[in-house]
């Protein structure tokens, strides 16, 4: 239990940290909504090595921080509607023992912007936004295999650590 | 055991929070952009004109309710100004014209501050602006619809009649008495036409009842004479276009002026004419010669108050260019733009606009 | 990474793709031509679009007329009735929101789907 909880901690300050840099480094390509998404490989190892609901309070603290700190509030919403809806996506994916580290983070990445969007679209009453979800969808594929790939390197290495530090 | 149904607990409150959080801002965007939302609306039975209104409300309905709130409030102005009809229950200006010669007419305050204005601003401008010109202004009239109807014999009002009734424009025979809000016009042939002011001062009123019912960014138009009530909701001010006199031209404006609680008002030559042997004769008349100015082709006056614009740009549309310009530079607030018949464009000292692109 | 992944980012391109061509193919459809809308006493009588050349005679009983007519993706009334031609005396027009009116005959000639103006109102 209290190795869990400093696991979390340690994640969700990594999480915060990943959600930082983005902040301060925007990837602008005139497309609102597009971004690496750096915080996921956070939520994605804290899933594998943890568990679900750790995930979920991960991702819901990380969100909530950021938005508090510094992100403004559409930035939050549009930030809570994604997060939440990528993370179910990926819980149930998991579940299904379909695709690999990768696959998952890859729905993830799509759902998110998915959720987003979708959320913007809601505030602004404007379909027109619906017209970016073609660069949505591929943007989240190319981050989610980025942050894929990325993840199954530290689940597995992480995995190790845990196991030969249990014995 | 205990231990994951306190944690349980935790997360029902996590989810409890995010859930009011979202809704929450959801509720607050909702409500930040519903004050956002533009509209736009026109009515056409004020002033013989179009009004176009241009503001926010939170949707078509509030914003219909609101511009009926406004074309009620300038059908008033409408009715008391007119010097065409008579309403039941008002006396407006037909009213007093009616009774010229005769007795006073008991009016609303606000056409006595209308007059006074009037009277005001015949001072200021040596005459230019005669609020007690009708009986010259309603022959042109005649004579312009008249020539309108039949162009091939479109003729000129005789210079004799002219002058005969311009010697019943003594604006000392106006007569307001405040107190007992009545007007006398102690000239039998004497008339009021307060087209030269009385539309600029009912959209200032205007303006001033837009805020009054809760309306802090709207554009108000009432043929042209055009009041900027606050700016857009984005802060910037609204942006007006001062038409081309030229009407063949391809560029449909001369330039663009920014507006925020402030007015515009053009006086031109170009809209309400009529020809008489292929030459031009305008609507507006100059009361020292009886005869449609020959100076420009519109001039623009930009300043605070609705009312003094309508007032001034007829004015200058009345004045050599440099009498207009030392009247002008004398009054605070106060910018102009003339153009002249030859596209000449000439400005007060302060006044900015943006060049067309 | 297992085949399902490699499945799942191919059909995630494709579907990116075929989104694209969808909403391309959609707004081919309903992107709305500019037209010119007639009202006569605030009824609507007819649309016309800006991209044709037309005059036609707008008349009524009392033999009250106007003549409307679009040119080069303006349009304009050309000739009226009215005892005060400022409907004449105006220039065509072509821009979003933009009107032609004739009072005395309460006629309203409105632009609809034109070019956005770049100004809120205008001063004449």
């Amino acid at each position: 239990m209290a190795k869990k909880t400093a696991y979390m901690g340690m994640l969700t300050a990594l999480a915060l940290v990943f959600s930082y840099i983005e902040f301060l480094l925007p990837v602008n390509l005139g497309i609102p909504g597009i971004k690496l998404g750096l915080a996921n490989l956070a939520v994605m190892v804290t899933l594998y090595i943890i568990s679900a609901r750790a995930a979920f309070t991960l991702s819901l603290v990380r969100i909530l921080l950021t938005g508090f700190t510094f992100a403004n509030l559409s930035m939050m919403i549009y930030s809570l509607a994604g997060g939440m809806l990528s993370l179910i996506i990926m819980i149930l994916v998991k579940r299904s023992n379909l695709f690999s580290v990768t696959g998952v983070s890859v729905l993830g990445g799509v759902f998110h912007n998915l959720g987003q969007i979708i959320a913007a679209a809601l505030v602004v009453e404007t379909a027109g936004l619906l017209y970016y979800l073609p660069v949505l969808i591929l943007s989240g594929t190319i981050s989610g295999v980025l942050i894929g790939i990325l993840s199954s390197i530290l689940i597995q290495r992480l995995t190790k650590l845990i196991n030969d530090m249990q014995n | 055991m205990k231990n994951g149904e306190s944690l349980k607990k935790i997360y029902r409150v996590i989810i409890l929070l995010a859930g009011v959080l979202i809704l929450g801002s959801f509720s607050l965007i909702q409500l930040q952009k519903n004050n956002l939302k533009q509209y736009q609306g026109q009515f056409f039975d004020c002033f013989d004109t179009v009004t176009a209104i241009t503001g926010y409300a939170g949707s078509q309905e509030d914003f219909s309710q609101k511009m009926e709130l406004l074309r009620q409030k300038l059908m008033h102005y409408h009715q008391l100004y007119d010097i065409y009809h008579t309403y039941e229950g008002i006396n407006n200006i037909k009213s007093i014209n009616d009774a010229a010669g005769k007795n006073p007419v008991k009016v609303d305050k606000e056409i006595i501050e209308l007059l006074k204005i009037g009277k005001e601003m015949y001072e200021k401008t040596d005459g230019k602006l005669q609020i007690v010109y009708g009986s010259v202004l309603s022959l042109w009239h005649e004579y312009r619809e008249r020539g309108m109807e039949n162009p091939k014999q479109a003729q000129l009002p005789p210079k004799e009649e002219l002058i005969r009734r311009a010697g019943h424009t003594d604006i000392g025979k106006l007569i307001l008495n405040e107190q007992a809000s009545t007007v006398y016009l102690a000239d039998e042939e004497m008339s009021l036409d307060v087209g030269s002011i009385g539309k600029g001062y009912a959209v200032q009123r205007l303006a001033e009842y837009a805020r009054e019912i809760g309306m802090e960014h709207v554009l108000i138009s009432v043929g042209g004479n055009v009041c900027a009530v606050g700016t857009k909701a984005d802060q910037t001010p609204w942006l007006v276009g001062v038409e081309n006199p030229d009407l063949d031209s391809s560029e449909p404006y001369v330039c663009v002026i920014e507006l925020a609680n402030q007015s515009a008002v053009t006086s031109g030559d170009y809209q309400r004419y009529y020809e008489v042997d292929h030459t031009r004769y305008c609507h507006i008349i100059d009361p020292d010669t009886n005869m449609p100015p020959e100076y420009f082709s519109s001039v623009t006056v930009k300043t605070d108050d609705s009312g003094m614009a309508d007032a001034l740009s007829t004015s200058l549309f009345n004045m050599e260019y440099e009498a207009g310009r030392t009247l002008v530079e004398g009054l605070p607030g106060v910018e102009a733009m003339w153009i002249g018949k030859d596209g000449e464009i000439r400005c007060s000292s302060g006044f900015e606009y943006n060049e067309k692109k | 990474m297992k085949k399902n992944d490699v499945i799942l980012v191919v059909a995630l391109a494709l579907l990116s793709l075929a989104v694209f061509g969808g909403i391309k193919l959609y707004s081919g459809f309903s992107t709305r031509e500019p037209e010119a809308v007639i009202y006569l006493d605030g009824e609507e009588k007819g649309r016309y679009s800006l991209s044709h050349n037309i005059t036609l005679e707008i008349r009524q009983d009392h033999g009250a007329y106007n003549i409307f007519e679009i040119k080069n993706g303006k349009a304009k009334i050309t000739e009226a009735s009215c005892p005060d031609k400022v409907c004449v005396n105006h220039r065509p027009v072509s821009g979003q929101g933009e009107s032609l009116v004739c009072l005395p005959n309460r006629v309203v000639v409105e632009i609809e789907n034109g070019e956005k103006l770049d100004i809120d109102a205008e001063t004449n």
